[in-house]
């Protein structure tokens, strides 16, 4: 990191500038489906376009450049934690409806003409992977969100709380760095190399994107939802509801 | 070319003593900073293979509470060199080759590192080649695939359970794969077991 020159992104900034300097936002744009096109517009204008808070989407940027290095959850507040589910759920259906299938098919292709044990010991690897991350998905989508879509609408949300989300994410990381070095080191001679190559940029790719995934709902969502739950349960009392109103 | 310049990693949280640390080395002409990271989360010693020497502020070690014995190899063994502001703690700075002070000249300072290399060179010999798996740790590879819990892995092989987990963490290090899944897939792919036994 210490290399790496810093760039104070900002809301009066040109999405095309922003980008130029850091080309990895290219997937915060295309999971947000912020369509290419912006000409000289600012990010401030196009988060205004797309319904987005400036200071959410430049949160994230910053966590996509930086890592868990420049999370300032201070600039959020509760009403942003809409935007965040909404990325999120973005995320999860890039990965679901694109990213998988595609990376299933480039795995078949670059095997094709390994021996068959190899193939399906590879294939069966990958398979478990995904489950698990599907698993995960499923949790936040039928669990976690709706749990604090619940909250943001004033109704408690049972025993279930936000804490316990945070200890969800055990080993997929794991899992997918070991994909990778198979990926990188191990395979047999005779997989097909430039699909090889394909993939293993592609599982880099996902890789930093899954951190970026994790400490926004590490460092974003779970604090601010925190803070909802607190407020709540102080406030329950008097007046029985979230401290900030919610449009609907 | 004449001699060989020494290859230095500095870990150093203060970005001003790293860079002034490193400038100095490479002003002396005999080492070059090939790498300043300011916590031991970014070190990597995979990435860092050519370091001959580490130079480091201890308190990088107390925030995580352990000791220099932690920090894991370079394929070369580094000599390790601590950096202090103040005044050193005595027990502390007897984990380092040796200890250097930001107060010290340019001229200390490059007479340490050589002192720190010489008494590095000793730990040095009794290294091999770490990148490939031994025979037992094939064994041992071969167990944990077949889904063998430590304990009987332990059993099996007449070894201690710590001795396993030893076993086990210096396999997943120098593969660089960790779940027990991706474990299988290499055996697997290198012929280690036989598929018919699954």
């Amino acid at each position: 990191m210490m290399n790496k020159n810093i760039v104070a992104f900002s809301s009066k900034m040109k999405m095309a500038d922003m980008i130029s300097a850091e080309p990895e936002l290219i997937l915060v744009l295309e999971h947000l489906d912020i369509r290419l096109g912006f000409g000289e517009d600012t990010v401030e204008d196009i988060c205004d376009r797309y319904g987005l808070s400036p200071e959410l989407f430049l949160c994230v940027c910053n966590i996509f450049t930086y890592g868990e290095l420049i999370p300032n959850p201070d600039n959020l507040d509760i009403s942003d934690i809409k935007g965040i589910i909404r990325y999120l759920r973005a995320c999860h259906s890039f990965y679901i409806d694109d990213y998988f299938p595609e990376l299933h098919g480039n795995i078949h292709k670059m095997m094709e003409l390994c021996d068959k044990v190899s193939e399906k010991t590879l294939n069966k690897f990958f398979d478990d992977y995904e489950n698990e991350i599907r698993k995960h998905f499923d949790y936040e989508e039928n669990t976690v969100f709706p749990y604090v879509e619940n909250l943001l609408e004033g109704k408690a949300g049972g025993r279930y709380n936000i804490k316990s989300f945070a200890k969800h994410h055990g080993n997929i990381e794991e899992k997918l760095n070991d994909f990778k070095n198979i990926i990188m080191k191990y395979l047999p001679e005779s997989a097909s190399s430039p699909v090889r190559f394909r993939v293993l940029e592609d599982v880099y790719k996902i890789e930093d994107d899954l951190t970026a995934h994790t400490i926004i709902e590490d460092k974003l969502l779970v604090p601010l939802v925190s803070a909802i739950e607190e407020g709540i349960y102080c406030k329950d009392r008097q007046h029985g509801g979230s401290d900030k109103k919610e449009g609907k | 070319m004449n001699s060989k310049k020494y290859n230095i990693l500095i870990i150093e949280p203060s970005y001003i003593v790293a860079y002034g640390l490193s400038s100095l080395l490479e002003k002396s002409g005999e080492s070059v900073a090939v790498g300043i990271i300011n916590d031991m989360a970014s070190y990597d010693n995979r990435k860092y293979v050519d370091a001959d020497i580490i130079i480091l502020n201890p308190s990088v070690l107390c925030e995580l509470g352990t000791g220099v014995s932690t920090i894991p190899d370079s394929s070369g063994k580094p000599a390790i060199i601590a950096v202090y502001y103040g005044p050193y703690n005595e027990r502390i700075s007897k984990e380092y080759d040796i200890c250097i002070s930001i107060f010290d000249s340019p001229q200390t300072v490059s007479k340490k590192i050589k002192a720190a290399l010489e008494s590095s060179k000793n730990k040095r010999t009794e290294e091999k080649d770490r990148n490939e798996l031994s025979e037992r740790e094939k064994q041992i590879l071969v167990a944990v695939a077949k889904g063998k819990t430590n304990k009987e892995i332990a059993y099996d092989f007449n070894i201690s359970i710590f001795t396993v987990i030893t076993h086990r963490k210096n396999i997943s290090h120098k593969l660089g794969i960790n779940s027990i899944a991706g474990l299988t897939v290499y055996a697997i792919m290198n012929k280690l077991i036989d598929p018919a036994e699954f």
